[in-house]
């Protein structure tokens, strides 16, 4: 189509500039909305800096499903990225760079992708009905207390939960730590009526029990 | 009241010690991660940039290579491979698909695969919440699929699945080390 090489190379050089500022502005608008990476040589997709996890309870469900042990029915799991501490005070009363997280802003309880907790029956906490199904899941952390919030806006980013799509939202009191945790963990333990799921970060920790 | 007030002091202590007990997962060495088709899905819906409908979501954790050869080595050509690491590799479709020919209705399913040295034998299977595939039934399977090895000049350390545009749907790209494959999902 385009016989002349010099032209050719101008369209071709200018083809790659626009991608290259398309692809920058996708990111540009919020400098938060980049994932970071460890391994960006992958050109597929670079390897997470805060990789993904996910927990299960009854805890461990599909290795000991794979054993054949007894596990009881799967309840509940959650899928969630986990940041690092690196050296960063995480939660205090001013906004960053002094504290990652300041005490009542909206915090996305892990990184990347919205966090998300799947119920496979209803459940109910601290005498609040949850159905059974899926939900993304945050909270507002203040010096005493966590105020988790469950909400329906699924395959979300983390960042600036739509407000108007939470369905319930639950207090639970904050605990010092006696170690540093440098990894944001969730995890669920078994408990009297049914499950704590545990959230810990640097010096704090919360417990949300689950009913079922 | 006074029991009640005991009650409360009970539960308080006994939630605190309950987490002081409580021993927290380290990070896992092949690391989780997850994959949209509509690429991006996530980033563009909290910007609410239009994209197509949701249609796949893959789960997967990422083994890496780190020094070893991964096909006819690590893995045996025609066993059952878990397609990552740890927990089962999971897929979710959000709509109706086919997968050669197989209709695979919207829900969440496991994946697998057969590597050969020419192919790969891609497997969706019906039983969910599973570790890696020791348990693998082949009387679950829902949908297989033979798809060709193309050999890459980039070696890919950790194990990647992505999903790519295609003119009848999606691609799912699954690549390591020096191979990868492409399975045409079709809506």
């Amino acid at each position: 189509m385009i016989k002349n090489k010099p032209t050719l190379f101008f369209v071709i050089v200018l083809l790659t500039a626009l991608c290259f500022n398309a692809c920058n502005t996708i990111n540009s608008n919020n400098p938060e909305i980049q994932k970071p990476v460890f391994e960006p040589s992958n050109s597929y997709a670079a390897v997470d800096k805060s990789p993904m996890d996910i927990s299960y309870y009854p805890v461990d469900f599909p290795a000991r499903k794979m054993s054949g042990n007894d596990t009881g029915s799967l309840t509940a799991r959650v899928i969630y990225s986990r940041p690092q501490k690196n050296g960063r005070a995480i939660f205090g009363n001013e906004p960053p760079p002094k504290y990652v997280q300041q005490y009542g802003d909206l915090w996305r309880l892990g990184a990347n992708e919205a966090s998300e907790i799947e119920f496979f029956k209803p459940v109910s906490i601290k005498g609040q009905r949850i159905s059974k199904g899926r939900y993304i899941i945050y909270c507002i952390p203040f010096e005493d207390k966590w105020v988790i919030v469950f909400n329906t806006n699924l395959f979300s980013w983390g960042l600036h939960p739509d407000t108007a799509k939470d369905i319930a939202k639950i207090e639970t009191p904050v605990y010092k730590s006696e170690k540093t945790i440098e990894h944001f963990t969730m995890v669920f333990q078994p408990s009297a009526t049914g499950a704590n799921l545990i959230m810990a970060w640097d010096n704090m920790q919360a417990a949300l029990p689950i009913s079922f | 009241m006074k029991k009640f007030f005991l009650l409360v002091c009970a539960v308080i202590f006994s939630a605190s010690f309950l987490i002081a007990q409580t021993k927290l997962p380290p990070v896992d060495k092949s690391t989780m991660d997850m994959s949209y088709y509509p690429n991006g899905y996530p980033v563009s819906k909290i910007q609410d940039k239009p994209t197509d409908p949701l249609v796949a979501r893959v789960i997967y954790s990422r083994p890496q290579k780190s020094g070893r050869t991964v096909f006819g080595d690590l893995l045996e050509y025609g066993k059952v491979w878990r397609l990552g690491a740890n927990e089962a590799t999971e897929i979710e479709f959000y709509q109706n698909v086919k997968i050669n020919t197989t209709k695979i209705k919207k829900g969440r399913y496991t994946m697998y695969c057969i590597p050969y040295a020419d192919r790969w034998t891609v497997i969706i299977n019906k039983e969910n919440d599973t570790w890696g595939s020791f348990k693998y039934d082949i009387k679950k399977d829902v949908a297989r699929m033979d798809v060709p090895v193309q050999k890459q000049a980039e070696i890919v350390e950790a194990f990647t699945m992505t999903f790519e545009k295609a003119g009848t749907g999606t691609n799912l790209i699954i690549a390591w080390d020096d191979v990868k494959v492409s399975l045409p999902i079709v809506f």
